[in-house]
């Protein structure tokens, strides 16, 4: 217990009680910081760019989070059936989360390039195949989200998979004798006893969906970071070119905080309003 | 004394002086440029690269200082790799703990200048006997600062740009290979011819190096931003013009736009080359190491083509350089090492490992870097013939991701109009000029 508390407390809490601090600070690395109370607030309110990273997070995260959890739980229905080589596809879905983000990243910047793209080719029979993805800022987003659904889904996956193997046989069992078909014994039997599973896989994929950072920086790393106007910079590459582009730590410590702030308010939300609609099997008894 | 006599005295005095003047000059030439100099006291420092190749030319040249001018030092030799290299130099900063010495870029150095991060090397400088004018003014005008242009860095290296050309699609295009003195009309005729269905006849318009800047120096305008930042000129007319010749040969077809090419950096553009899908780049002399390593086909370099007006090839000309910091707790080992990196036994090491050129203008040190190459069948001199009209530009942070590559993206790839683009351009970056004295 202790070597964990210590470890937190050295990890998470100092950096994060330090982040805090600077932010009411002027501080560019080298010189030494200056107190200047709520003005990196202040500014941040002002900052179009701030708004339209924020604008780009929550747009990424509509994108992504539910097209992510529907697909996941497909995935994880299919691979709960007795199929042939399951463990091997079980295997196949899981492994872009071992895979290296940049390495991935850089695959799918190939896959999206026009011309000679994968993505192209396929497309292009329709007359899609020099479409800038990659570059357009109206575009730019979705081979984002594209690439945020495929790195998380095998995670997911795995979730709901633990989930659907702890609803008990009896009730699958219990609902055929009643006459219940396929629909019938997923809406009334699968899917409130997953119920507390979705809300864990919600809460960790709109969180991991505002913290979106490496595959933004590496898509965009051979035209510009965090694409064209900043089309593509979410909130996470904003406050990192804020401190390490710019050498405004104070600054980047203010976003970074009003960062948490926004992923603690909307998984508090969640927590509240899941008692409208998660089921406990405990409750049921 | 007869007309004739008196002639031909003046012609044995004039004979006599000249014969009696070539050893002196020919002993002017063998003096070293720049001397090494034994340090006062050993002591441990840490040292940063960025560069695995580099660091173990540095490593070898570290070993020779220690064992020739400085016994008992030790150097703690580090490579953080580029991609890591500026965070953890900031982050370091941050922390009071930067390196004793370290590879510091044009493009970076402003903001350690700015903020009083680095140490003044030039007591050392005069201290020790080096004459900075030496070093072109491209190579080492960035790293001075304050009123009286102290030189705080050490140039490692120089490097320039040129027509990097497949040899064999101009020969299957029926096309003489072009010379140094061809202009941009000759340019963009021989991108036309060759042109093909699937081969596009150039690519050159990407990042700050190697790409457009080059042809904005060539029409005489200084390129993005005046030096000591006091105007940007991407809307004169000189930068306009020279936009606009690229995007005229983007929207004939000749060339592909950076998204065709996967990215906007000169590698992406070296790659489209090296696997034959355009006929001509513009590139560093640091890729040619790379071009006679894995170049499979027929290629050759040659001057960037002149303008047709002022008849100038401008290549940008970059250093990187060897800086101290200012919190080193040992000031005058930091500057005698930087004193023997950039001095001619130093910059030895670089020379004979081909790659880099040594940024000492010492001609043995040149013609030492070229022959590192061997027998190559390229034109190496190429390069070297690039610093005589050679262009430095002034790049910082806050205004490097939008003139190195949003720019370019924005006219090349998104169909802003050169005008809308230059004029958008310079209004960025008008909060970062500074009023002129």
């Amino acid at each position: 217990m202790l070597p964990n508390t210590l470890g937190l407390l050295f990890f998470f809490g100092i950096p994060v009680l330090v982040a805090f601090y600077t932010s009411f600070q002027e501080w560019n690395a080298i010189q030494p910081p200056v107190f200047v109370g709520a003005a990196n607030f202040e500014r941040l309110v002002r900052d179009d760019a701030f708004w339209n990273a924020l604008k780009n997070t929550v747009v990424l995260a509509v994108m992504s989070v539910p097209v992510g959890m529907a697909l996941s739980l497909s995935v994880a229905l299919l691979l709960n059936q007795r199929l042939p080589a399951r463990n091997l596809l079980r295997t196949a879905y899981f492994l872009p989360v071992v895979t290296s983000i940049v390495a991935a990243s850089i695959v799918w910047t190939w896959i999206f390039q026009p011309r000679y793209g994968l993505l192209g080719n396929l497309l292009a029979p329709l007359g899609l195949r020099d479409v800038n993805w990659l570059t357009r800022p109206d575009l730019i987003l979705y081979p984002v989200a594209v690439v945020t659904i495929w790195l998380r889904l095998g995670f997911d996956m795995v979730l709901f998979l633990a989930g659907l193997q702890a609803i008990p046989r009896e009730l699958y069992e219990a609902a055929l004798i009643d006459g219940a078909n396929r629909f019938q014994r997923f809406w009334h039997v699968t899917w409130p006893l997953l119920s507390p599973t979705t809300l864990l896989v919600m809460v960790l994929s709109i969180i991991s969906a505002f913290q979106i950072f490496d595959q933004v920086y590496v898509m965009t790393s051979r035209t510009v970071r965090g694409g064209v106007g900043g089309s593509a910079t979410t909130l996470a590459l904003f406050l990192y070119m804020r401190a390490f582009t710019n050498s405004e730590f104070g600054y980047a410590s203010a976003v970074a905080l009003v960062l948490f702030l926004i992923i603690l308010g909307i998984t508090v939300f969640q927590l509240i309003v899941q008692r409208r609609w998660v089921f406990y099997q405990s409750e049921g008894e | 004394m007869s007309r004739t006599a008196r002639s031909i005295a003046l012609l044995t005095v004039l004979v006599s002086l000249l014969v009696l003047a070539i050893p002196a000059q020919a002993q002017e030439m063998e003096e070293e440029a720049i001397a090494p100099a034994p340090c006062a006291e050993p002591g441990t420092l840490t040292m940063w690269v960025w560069d695995e190749a580099w660091a173990e030319i540095i490593g070898n040249a570290i070993e020779d200082w220690k064992a020739n001018y400085c016994p008992g030092a030790e150097v703690n030799l580090e490579v953080q790799p580029w991609g890591q290299y500026w965070d953890l130099l900031k982050t370091n900063a941050a922390s009071g703990d930067l390196p004793d010495v370290f590879n510091m870029s044009q493009t970076n150095v402003f903001f350690y200048l700015d903020n009083g991060a680095l140490m003044n090397l030039q007591p050392y400088w005069d201290e020790y006997g080096v004459d900075t004018t030496i070093w072109g003014t491209g190579l080492v005008d960035p790293y001075r600062w304050g009123e009286d242009n102290d030189l705080y860095a050490g140039p490692v290296n120089w490097d320039t740009i040129a027509v990097y050309y497949n040899k064999d699609m101009f020969d299957a295009a029926g096309l003489e290979y072009p010379t140094a003195d061809w202009t941009w009309d000759d340019f963009a005729a021989a991108a036309e011819a060759l042109t093909t269905d699937t081969i596009y006849g150039a690519a050159v318009y990407l990042e700050y190096q190697a790409g457009y800047p080059n042809w904005i120096a060539a029409t005489g305008t200084t390129p993005i931003i005046e030096a000591g930042r006091t105007a940007c000129t991407l809307t004169e007319p000189g930068s306009v013009e020279a936009l606009s010749f690229l995007k005229g040969l983007l929207d004939a077809g000749y060339m592909p736009t950076p998204s065709i090419m996967g990215g906007a950096s000169a590698d992406d553009a070296f790659n489209f080359w090296a696997s034959e899908q355009v006929a001509m780049i513009t590139g560093g002399s640091w890729k040619l190491t790379d071009a006679l390593n894995n170049v499979a086909f027929n290629w050759d370099v040659v001057q960037l083509p002149r303008h047709p007006e002022t008849g100038r090839s401008r290549s940008i000309l970059h250093a990187v350089g060897y800086v101290a910091s200012a919190r080193t707790a040992q000031p005058d080992l930091a500057a005698n090492l930087i004193l023997y990196l950039v001095s001619d036994a130093g910059q030895t090491f670089f020379a004979e490992g081909g790659n880099v050129a040594p940024a000492n203008p010492s001609p043995a040190l040149q013609q030492m870097w070229i022959d590192a190459f061997g027998d190559t069948n390229v034109n190496i001199q190429t390069f070297v013939d690039a610093t005589v009209d050679s262009q430095g530009v002034t790049v910082f942070d806050e205004i490097w991701d939008r003139i190195n590559s949003e720019l370019v993206l924005n006219i090349f790839d998104l169909g802003v109009s050169v005008e809308e683009e230059t004029q958008a351009a310079c209004e960025f970056i008008a909060p970062y000029v500074v009023a002129e004295e």
